[in-house]
């Protein structure tokens, strides 16, 4: 690639997806459905920022990889989390990455919390609306603005809808969202949303095939993150191990009902 | 029809260069060094929101002396064209040199070829690694590209405040030193320069993959005392 110049009148400006569809790095999205898909992440709100929680199971016709990120760091204070096609959905993290601090470097300032959820809009209309290989994120993150943590939802076409309570996306949806719809409650501590959210997860994981949970043998677990003042910050395996080994060990009692007490 | 008349190149070449150094000469200098940890860039500014130091990637910074718009377009340039290599290929593979290349060429073609010669000066730094060395390219108006050893000046008064840089810095010194003499050389003899008129941008590692940062006034004023 040569100096990428450009007068005034056809200058790209801050965006790094409009500068690369002018320089054609992009790729034109073809169809296929033999792809893996990246399955359930949750996002809680709570008391001091938000927590999310994400299986780590990439599906086809079989497991096809076993420890997948599914929530990366957009920048220090958002987390960026996919559902969808798992290719589609790493190369949209990366471009959303990228588009951030391209943004923050162009311009000397960063984008408010609300301008990154709505530069995604656009970039999911296109992949959406023009392939089969449908990518649904979630972002999340703590607003430095306005001293908060909120949750951006997203539906197929792109509209971008704040949540004030949780979200989840993926082929557990219906699982993990009734989990967090009996459990949620306002202004709740750290640890009882992580306790939640992970819940949640272990409920998606027990009923769809598509998404994995503990895996107590392999010792992979399920990706735990905050998103408070201090930014994003991702919890060990050990922490997530543990959590995780303490629902295990609660369900083994009951002899897998999950019934009487949710927690 | 018009007529054209005769103008050999040596004197086409001459005017040229001296148009581009008189634009230069207007504007205040900058002087970026390598010390002991890092690359420090320094410049007289009284601005607080027209900068003339910028992160262009990880471990690549920008400084520019001359026309704010002419230096501001190649900023923007080095930015897109590093992203888009990182894009591309790995954020590995985005080098200064390469870079420093580009901005050469397009200020030779400039020089010759354009309506007029861009009054720039420019300097891309690169901070080393295991892989990389640590480097100071600096490009003039008319694509000259120079690798600097130690520290570079940009601007009209550059070999006056070089050798009064050279004669403080000796070796690579601590940040805080560095500074000393760079604000130093930069303010000349019997002139103090306000913190409010310093800009000034490092490369450090910091254990984190973005190595740029902006100081500001109290951390220049703290380095400073």
């Amino acid at each position: 690639m040569g100096l990428p110049l450009f007068d005034a009148q056809s200058d790209p400006g801050p965006s790094f997806v409009s500068f690369a569809d002018i320089a054609g790095l992009t790729r034109t999205p073809t169809s296929s459905d033999l792809s893996a898909h990246a399955t359930t992440v949750v996002a809680v709100r709570f008391a001091d920022g938000v927590v999310m929680v994400a299986d780590r199971q990439a599906t086809s016709y079989y497991v096809a990889n076993r420890d997948v990120r599914k929530i990366e760091a957009a920048d220090r204070y958002t987390a960026l989390a996919i559902s969808g096609s798992a290719a589609r959905g790493l190369e949209f993290i990366r471009l959303a990455q990228l588009s951030f601090e391209h943004y923050e470097k162009m311009t000397d300032s960063s984008l408010s919390l609300e301008g990154k959820a709505n530069y995604l809009s656009p970039l999911i209309q296109r992949n959406n609306l023009t392939t089969t290989l449908v990518v649904l994120p979630l972002l999340a993150g703590w607003d430095l603005a306005h001293q908060r943590g909120r949750i951006f939802e997203y539906d197929g076409a792109g509209g971008c809808y704040e949540r004030q309570d949780f979200s989840v996306i993926g082929s557990g949806t219906p699982f993990a969202d009734s989990t967090l719809r009996l459990g949620f409650q306002t202004d709740m501590s750290r640890d009882d949303a992580l306790a939640l959210a992970a819940l949640a997860i272990y409920e998606a994981a027990d009923n769809d095939p598509s998404t994995g949970g503990p895996d107590f043998v392999r010792n992979i677990f399920p990706m735990m993150v905050t998103l408070t003042s201090e930014g994003f910050r991702e919890l060990d395996q050990e922490t997530a191990a543990n959590t995780f080994r303490r629902i295990n060990d609660r369900r083994a009692e009951s002899g897998g009902v999950a019934g009487g007490t949710l927690r | 029809m018009s007529n054209y008349f005769y103008v050999a190149p040596e004197q086409l070449i001459k005017d040229r260069a001296e148009f581009a150094q008189k634009g230069i000469a207007r504007g205040r200098s900058i002087v970026a060094a390598i010390y002991d940890v890092g690359v420090v860039m320094v410049a007289e500014n009284p601005s607080a929101s027209l900068y003339k130091i910028s992160e262009i990637y990880d471990r690549i910074a920008f400084a520019g002396v001359g026309k704010y718009n002419e230096f501001d377009r190649l900023r923007e340039a080095g930015i897109r064209w590093a992203d888009g290599t990182g894009y591309t290929y790995s954020r590995e593979d985005v080098d200064a040199r390469a870079l420093a290349n580009f901005y050469a060429q397009h200020l030779g073609d400039m020089f010759t070829e354009g309506q007029k010669p861009l009054e720039v000066e420019i300097l891309v730094s690169q901070l080393g690694n295991k892989f990389r060395p640590t480097k100071l390219y600096r490009i003039a108006y008319e694509g000259t590209i120079s690798d600097e050893e130690d520290f570079a000046v940009l601007g009209g008064d550059a070999e006056t405040i070089k050798g009064r840089f050279a004669d403080l810095e000796v070796g690579h010194l601590s940040l805080s030193q560095t500074l000393k003499n760079a604000v130093s050389a930069l303010a000349g003899p019997g002139r103090q320069l306000p913190v409010g008129d310093l800009e000034v941008g490092v490369l450090e590692d910091r254990g984190e993959r973005r190595t740029f940062a902006r100081l500001d006034d109290e951390q220049i004023a703290r380095l400073l005392s």
